[in-house]
C-alpha cells in the first residue's frame, strides 16, 4: 500500500466526518483516494473540495468547532499557503488532524521546510518513517488531540514520493477494534445555539489577558507528550504496533559511543547503516525523532548523558540559523554537566539521495567526535 | 408587515452613534432569528448580535461559513443557520476568493454584507465597494487627484453570475424590505447573499442622526437600487419611483463627496441613470441583463 493510500484508509478507519483539501503534489492521490470512499459509500463523511488551502484549513478548523471530527491534508506551497488560519486553529484548541505529504521550497522533491515554517503556529508536528507508521500515527493523532487533556491540533508528516507513491506491506486493523479503541469527538465548549453558554453569546476576541492564553497554549502543547506516551503504548496494546515510547524510538542504542538522530524516511536508509557501522565495530546508535513539537527535551537529556557526540541529520534548514532540531538539541543539553558533542549535517534537502553508505559516513564522523571529546560545531550538507 | 419585537443585538455594541451597519445587523438579525451561528471576519462593527459565534482570518469567511454547514450537517443538526455578517472588505476584496467558491459550491449558508463603502475598522481607506470620486483617508483629495478613480465593483452581479438561488440588494433605510427579503431566503435552501447599503456617519461625513435620510436618498436617486435576483437570473426590481431623485440630493449632505465639480456629478448622473435603465428593462422582461 502506497503512503498516500494508507493516509486515507486511516481516514476512513477514524469515521472522519468532514474533510477537506486541495490537490497539490505529492499529496493529490489522498484526495482522489477520499473522493472515491465518499461516492463508493464506504465514508460517511463530507468531502468539500476547496479552491485553495487557506480555505481548506478554515473548514476543517469551523467543522471541528461545531463538533465533526475533521482531516486535511497538503503539501509544500499549500502549507505555506496555509499557515495564516493554522494559528487559529491551534489557538482556539480545536483537535483537527492533518496530513503533510513533504515537498521542499526549491523544487518538488521531499524536505521538511513545509512543516518546519509552521513551527510557531502552535500544532503538534510528527515525522513518519514508514507507511505503516503513517496509517498507525493517523489514528493516534485523533487520540491525543482530541484528549480533554490536550485539545489541539495535530500533524504528521512523511515524505513526499519516497513514501508517498511507494508501496509498502502495512497492515490495517479491523474497524471495530479502532470503533472501541476511538470514541466519537466531541466540541467543547459547544458553539451550537441551544448549547452555547450565556457568557459566549455574541462571540469576542477570545478574551482574558493574551499572555496568558500564549502561556496556556504552551504548557498545553509541553504537557501533551504525557498523553502521547500513553496513547502510543495503548495503540501498540491494541493492534501491535507502537513507536519507541511515542516521542523517540532507539534503535541499536545500546552501550553505542555516539548517536545519529534521523527523521521521517531517511531514519529507514540510517537504520541500514547503523547495521552496516555495527557490524564492522563501529559502536554508532540511532535515535528516530518522531515527535518534533512537543520537543522530547527530557530524552535528549537522557540520551545526552550517556554517549559522546550526537550527529543530526536534518532534512531542513533555518536560513542565517541552522537544522531545527540540530538546535533544538542542543538546546536540551545545554542543562547537562557534561555535554555531548552535536554535530550538524544537512542531508536530502530537495529530494537529493542519501544513499546508507552516506549516512556510515556521517556515523564515522560521529564517532570521531565522540572519542576526540569536546564540543564540536562542525556542519556538513552531505 | 410585523418586524420581530424580539431584540437580538448586543447593547451596549462597539458602534459609532448612527451606525448604519448596526442597524443592519439589528434589522437583518431579527428576521434571521434565534437558532443560527453568527459567523464574523474583521468588520466595523465587530460586537453585533448576540448569537453563537466566531470569527476567523479576514479571507475566509466563505471557507468558514462552508464548514460550519458541513459540520452541522455531519452531526445532524441541519435546523441551525449558518450566517455570515461581513464588511465590504470581507466581501468585496479579500473575502471574494473563498466566498466565490462556497457560490460554486451552492453551500446552504447566508452571506450578509453590510456594505459601508470602505474599510470602517481600520479608518475609512477606499474598499473596491467605495463609489468613484470618494475621498478616503487612501484616496485623499490632493492637488494631482482628488478622491478615488475608480468605480464602485458590481459584487451584485459577480454574485448573480454564480447562479446562486437567492441575491438580493437591501437598505437600512427600507427595513420592511430588508426583512422580507430575509423571510424569503429562510425558505430557500443553498447560498442565499444579502448585501446592505449601511451609511457610515465617520466615514462619508455627514450627522449621525441623518443616517436614514441618506440610506434612503441612497435608494431613491439610484445610486443603490433594491432589487432581488432568483437563480442568478429573473431579476425584479422591489422600489421602482415614476422619477428618480438627482444624484446630488445624495452627494451634497456628504462630505466624502464635497471636493466634486460639476463634471463629476455629471458623471455619476449620467451612469446612474443608465445603470437604473438597465434595471427598469431587467424588470421588464425578468431576467438580469449585465
Amino acid at each position: 500500500m502506497v503512503g498516500n493510500k494508507a493516509t486515507a484508509t486511516a481516514v476512513k478507519l477514524a469515521r472522519v466526518q468532514v474533510a477537506s483539501a486541495f490537490p497539490v503534489t505529492p499529496q493529490t492521490t489522498i484526495t482522489e483516494y477520499l473522493s472515491d470512499m465518499v461516492a463508493n459509500g464506504e465514508l460517511d463523511a463530507e468531502f468539500v473540495n476547496v479552491e485553495g488551502e487557506l480555505s481548506s484549513q478554515v473548514v476543517v478548523q469551523a467543522a471541528s468547532r461545531v463538533g465533526a471530527r475533521t482531516f486535511v491534508c497538503t503539501s509544500g506551497p499549500g502549507q505555506l499557503y496555509m499557515h495564516h488560519p493554522m494559528h487559529q486553529t491551534s489557538d482556539n484548541r480545536l483537535p483537527v488532524v492533518m496530513a503533510t505529504v513533504h515537498r521542499g521550497n526549491k523544487g518538488m522533491m521531499p524536505d521538511h521546510t513545509d512543516l518546519m515554517s509552521q513551527l510557531w503556529t502552535g500544532w503538534m508536528q510528527f515525522y513518519v518513517e514508514h507507511n505503516q507508521e503513517a496509517l498507525d500515527t493517523c489514528l493516534m493523532a485523533y487520540k491525543i488531540a482530541e484528549d480533554e487533556r490536550v485539545r489541539l491540533p495535530l500533524v504528521f508528516g512523511y515524505d513526499g514520493y519516497v513514501l508517498s507513491y511507494t508501496a509498502e506491506p502495512v497492515e490495517i486493523p479491523d474497524q471495530d477494534e479502532v470503533d472501541d479503541w476511538l470514541p466519537p469527538y466531541k466540541a467543547m465548549p459547544s458553539i451550537l445555539p441551544d448549547e452555547v453558554l450565556p457568557e459566549n453569546l455574541g462571540g469576542g476576541s477570545g478574551g482574558g489577558d493574551p499572555q496568558e492564553r500564549w502561556k496556556k497554549h504552551h504548557e498545553a502543547i509541553v504537557n501533551a507528550k504525557d498523553v502521547i506516551i500513553e496513547v502510543n503504548e495503548s495503540y501498540g496494546k491494541t493492534f501491535g504496533h507502537s513507536y519507541g515510547n511515542g516521542l523517540i524510538e532507539e534503535y541499536r542504542t545500546e552501550d553505542a559511543e555516539a548517536v545519529l538522530v534521523a527523521m521521517g524516511s531517511l531514519t529507514g536508509t540510517a537504520r541500514a547503516a547503523i547495521d552496516r557501522l555495527q557490524d564492522d565495530g563501529l559502536n554508532v546508535g540511532l535515535v528516530k525523532l518522531k515527535c518534533f513539537l512537543p520537543f522530547p527535551k527530557e530524552d535528549f537529556q537522557k540520551i545526552g548523558k550517556k554517549v559522546g557526540a550526537i550527529g543530526m541529520i536534518d532534512r531542513n534548514v533555518c536560513l542565517g540559523h541552522g537544522g531545527a532540531a540540530y538546535t533544538q538539541i542542543r538546546n536540551a543539553i545545554y542543562d547537562l554537566e557534561e555535554r555531548p558533542s552535536v554535530l550538524e549535517f544537512y542531508a536530502g534537502m530537495g529530494g537529493k539521495e542519501v544513499r546508507v553508505d552516506d549516512v556510515y559516513k556521517v556515523g564515522e564522523k560521529t564517532l570521531k567526535a565522540a572519542k576526540s571529546g569536546g564540543v564540536s560545531t562542525s556542519t556538513e550538507w552531505v | 408587515m410585523q418586524i420581530p419585537l424580539e431584540e437580538l443585538t448586543i447593547t451596549p455594541g462597539s458602534a459609532c452613534q448612527g451606525c448604519g451597519a448596526a442597524l443592519a445587523a439589528r434589522l437583518a438579525f431579527k428576521a434571521i432569528g434565534p437558532n443560527a451561528i453568527r459567523h464574523r471576519v474583521p468588520c466595523c462593527p465587530d460586537s453585533t448580535t448576540a448569537h453563537p459565534s466566531a470569527s476567523s482570518v479576514f479571507e475566509s469567511g466563505g471557507a468558514m461559513l462552508t464548514g460550519t454547514w458541513r459540520g452541522l450537517k455531519a452531526i445532524g443538526r441541519t435546523d441551525v443557520q449558518v450566517v455570515g455578517f461581513f464588511g465590504d472588505g470581507g466581501t468585496y476584496d479579500i473575502g471574494l476568493q473563498s466566498l466565490s467558491a462556497a457560490a460554486e459550491r451552492n453551500e446552504n449558508i447566508w452571506v450578509i454584507t453590510k456594505d459601508n463603502e470602505a474599510y470602517m475598522n481600520t479608518g475609512n481607506q477606499r474598499s473596491g465597494a467605495t463609489p468613484i470620486f470618494a475621498r478616503t483617508s487612501t484616496t485623499p483629495v490632493g492637488s494631482v487627484t482628488k478622491g478615488k478613480q475608480m468605480r464602485k465593483k458590481q459584487i451584485a452581479k459577480i454574485f448573480a453570475a454564480h447562479g446562486i438561488p437567492y441575491l438580493a440588494t437591501a437598505s437600512v433605510g427600507y427595513p420592511e424590505d430588508l426583512i422580507a427579503k430575509i423571510n424569503y431566503g429562510k425558505t430557500v435552501k443553498g447560498f442565499k447573499m444579502l448585501i446592505i447599503q449601511s451609511p457610515c456617519p465617520v466615514g462619508w461625513r455627514y450627522d449621525g442622526s441623518k443616517t436614514i435620510e441618506m440610506a434612503r436618498l441612497g435608494v431613491q436617486t439610484g445610486i443603490w437600487p433594491l432589487y432581488e435576483i432568483i437563480d442568478g437570473e429573473k431579476l425584479k426590481l422591489n422600489y421602482k419611483p415614476r422619477e428618480l431623485k438627482p444624484v446630488t440630493e445624495y452627494l451634497k449632505p456628504q462630505a466624502r463627496f464635497r471636493h466634486l465639480t460639476d463634471d463629476n456629478i455629471s458623471l455619476i448622473q449620467e451612469e446612474t441613470a443608465k445603470e437604473w435603465e438597465t434595471l427598469l428593462k431587467s424588470d421588464e422582461l425578468g431576467r438580469v441583463l449585465l
